[in-house]
């Protein structure tokens, strides 16, 4: 059976009426208790450690600082709910129609090559209709 | 000819005068980024959550 606490104990202290008989106080109960945390406290910065063990969190700090913070911000920012928000689809927006840009430097540097060789040699529609039957002998081939 | 003398002159003057600043400002970007990244490598943790409590207040704000 639990023992009963004792009345009238000031701050939680052991009356010692019954001989120290193992009577359970608001005193043990706060030593109990601060023990549970303590022990609480252990475990949880047990597992932050394990956890930092196993993603290796430190080396990738060491290696790439400013990555693990941009990260760290990402991670952040959707967890804050900004994922699905107007500035999220101008960003995203912002980075397609810069990437389709960057993507199709390459096509427009070619054409204007291409249309410069052509007005050097002074065949203008020429050159360009030979480039248009070698790109479609090309495709043919494959 | 004369013209192109005297622009060429003071392009070089500027360029003498503007380099010392620019090499001192690259000087003082690279100490702050080798102090940025120790920083960051001797205290990990505390920066990543501090960047992640960062982007939670700039979620927050955005989906406002």
């Amino acid at each position: 059976m639990e023992p009963t606490e004792s009345s009238g104990a000031p701050n939680g202290q052991r009356r010692t009426e019954d001989g120290g008989s193992g009577r359970n106080t608001v005193g043990a109960r706060v030593d109990r208790i601060n023990d549970t945390a303590q022990e609480a406290w252990t475990r949880s910065r047990d597992a932050v450690s394990n956890l930092r063990e196993s993603l290796d969190i430190d080396g990738r700090v060491d290696r790439n600082p400013y990555g693990m913070l941009a990260a760290a911000l990402g991670v952040g920012y959707v967890l804050g709910g900004g994922i699905f928000s107007p500035l999220t689809a101008r960003i995203v927006g912002f980075g397609l129609r810069m990437g389709i840009r960057l993507a199709a430097i390459p096509f427009i540097k070619e054409e204007l090559l291409g249309l410069a060789e052509s007005v050097g040699d002074g065949s203008g529609e020429a050159g360009s209709k030979s480039r248009r039957a070698k790109q479609s002998n090309i495709n043919k081939g494959r | 000819m004369e013209m192109t003398d005297q622009i060429e002159q003071t392009a070089r003057e500027l360029g003498d005068r503007v380099r010392p600043q620019i090499e001192q400002a690259r000087k003082k970007l690279t100490t702050f980024n080798d102090e940025a990244v120790s920083y960051i490598k001797e205290n990990p943790g505390r920066c990543l959550l501090g960047a992640i409590a960062a982007g939670f207040i700039i979620g927050r704000i955005a989906r406002r």
